[in-house]
């Protein structure tokens, strides 16, 4: 995951984001090089004023960030409350950089349901670890220091995939970060062959990335689309499915939460993951990270 | 001179395959074998592509690698599929 896969295919995003992406790979050299150079205190002196700036200058990330905070605060959200949810957003994006850098013991980081990967990964076994755009996937690889035999690979959009590879780059050229593409014929084979060989395929299936059949379902109160193919893929590719969500709990606190997803069908799957996303964004409203309509 | 347009006996099982795991309403036979299967033509996605992959090494005994050569084109027609299980099967 990185700030530039956050943006949704179909949808327009808001102009902070594009402004980001137009963001040359120099730009990201330059602040990654600035961020680790200052070290994660100072730098987090920029967020406050950043985040003060897109609030005041994205209407459409705002809107769409009370749309969402009325929702699940069930309450008219204020200023602050949006404040509060770009802040979060600036945080994970900062500490990325520390995280891809191996400065892990910069971080307070509580994770549950570890046995249930443990498991996993003493028998070899592949798995699909689905999350979403809420609070930071990038946490999932300080379980390398509990589970070092673990392989992650990241299923992403084509587009998606290409700008991630650029963003690692810029924070961190030794990554050996695997990218399966998307929307090419043999990805699923890939992602099975994967699987097969016992990694661990992360996928953010809360988006909709263009293309895909959508379902519509209760989350938070109102029907919202969710696609279908994540979990088309889940049913088909028979290997178990782990809800992964790396919460930021403010400071230098994560709480990574592991659970299995049950489901003999689409529905069932689809029913429990909107579920659980629900729990989730009740228990960290902060951590949404779609700053676009997600209620039509 | 035979009809490219024609499928041929082995394209003609494959097509029947593919169109059973995938429960397609379409005929095999009206499957034209030059034609694109991903995407435009028969309008398959990676999902189908995995289902006719875990079929074909039933029915033929041969495995679809994502890694081997000429990925695109293992997928690009029937004819290049079939011509692709083909080589597999007698290497």
């Amino acid at each position: 995951m990185t700030l530039e896969a956050d943006n949704p295919p179909d949808c327009s995003p808001p102009d902070w984001t594009v402004r980001q992406e137009r963001g040359s790979a120099f730009a990201m050299r330059a602040a990654v090089w600035l961020a680790l150079r200052l070290r994660r205190r100072v730098s987090r002196l920029f967020l406050a004023p950043a985040c003060l700036y897109f609030l005041l200058s994205s209407p459409r990330a705002r809107a769409a960030s009370r749309d969402y905070l009325g929702r699940v605060l069930a309450r008219k959200p204020g200023w602050t409350d949006s404040f509060r949810q770009f802040h979060a957003f600036a945080s994970v994006v900062l500490d990325r950089i520390f995280l891809l850098n191996n400065q892990n013991r910069l971080f307070d980081i509580h994770i549950e349901g570890e046995d249930i990967v443990r498991s996993l990964a003493e028998r070899h076994e592949g798995c699909l670890l689905f999350g979403a755009h809420l609070g930071s996937f990038e946490v999932l690889r300080t379980l390398g220091r509990a589970q070092p035999d673990i392989k992650v690979s990241m299923v992403m959009y084509e587009d998606n995939a290409r700008k991630t590879n650029a963003a690692l780059n810029a924070i961190n050229p030794s990554l050996a970060l695997d990218v399966i593409a998307l929307g090419r014929p043999h990805s699923l084979i890939t992602i099975s062959q994967r699987l097969n060989e016992g990694h661990f395929c992360g996928v953010l299936a809360d988006r909709n990335p263009g293309g895909d059949e959508l379902r519509r379902l209760p989350f938070l109160g109102e029907q919202a689309a969710f696609p279908e193919g994540p979990f088309r893929m889940a049913l088909l590719l028979k290997h178990p499915v782990i809800l992964m969500f790396g919460l930021y709990c403010g400071g230098n606190r994560y709480q990574i939460h592991f659970e299995t997803l049950q489901g003999q069908t689409v529905d069932e799957m689809m029913a429990g993951y909107a579920w659980r996303l629900e729990h989730y964004c009740r228990s960290a409203p902060y951590n949404w990270f779609n700053f676009y309509k997600f209620w039509e | 001179m035979t009809d490219p347009t024609q499928q041929s006996e082995d394209e003609a099982r494959l097509a029947a395959l593919i169109v059973k795991s995938l429960n397609l309403e379409s005929d095999p036979a009206a499957i034209d074998p030059q034609a694109p299967l991903y995407g435009e033509g028969l309008g398959l996605d990676s999902i189908d592509m995995l289902e006719i992959s875990l079929a074909v090494s039933q029915a033929y005994g041969v495995k679809l690698k994502s890694d081997d050569k000429g990925n695109a084109t293992i997928f690009a027609s029937l004819r290049a599929l079939n011509t692709h299980i083909q080589d597999l099967r007698q290497a």
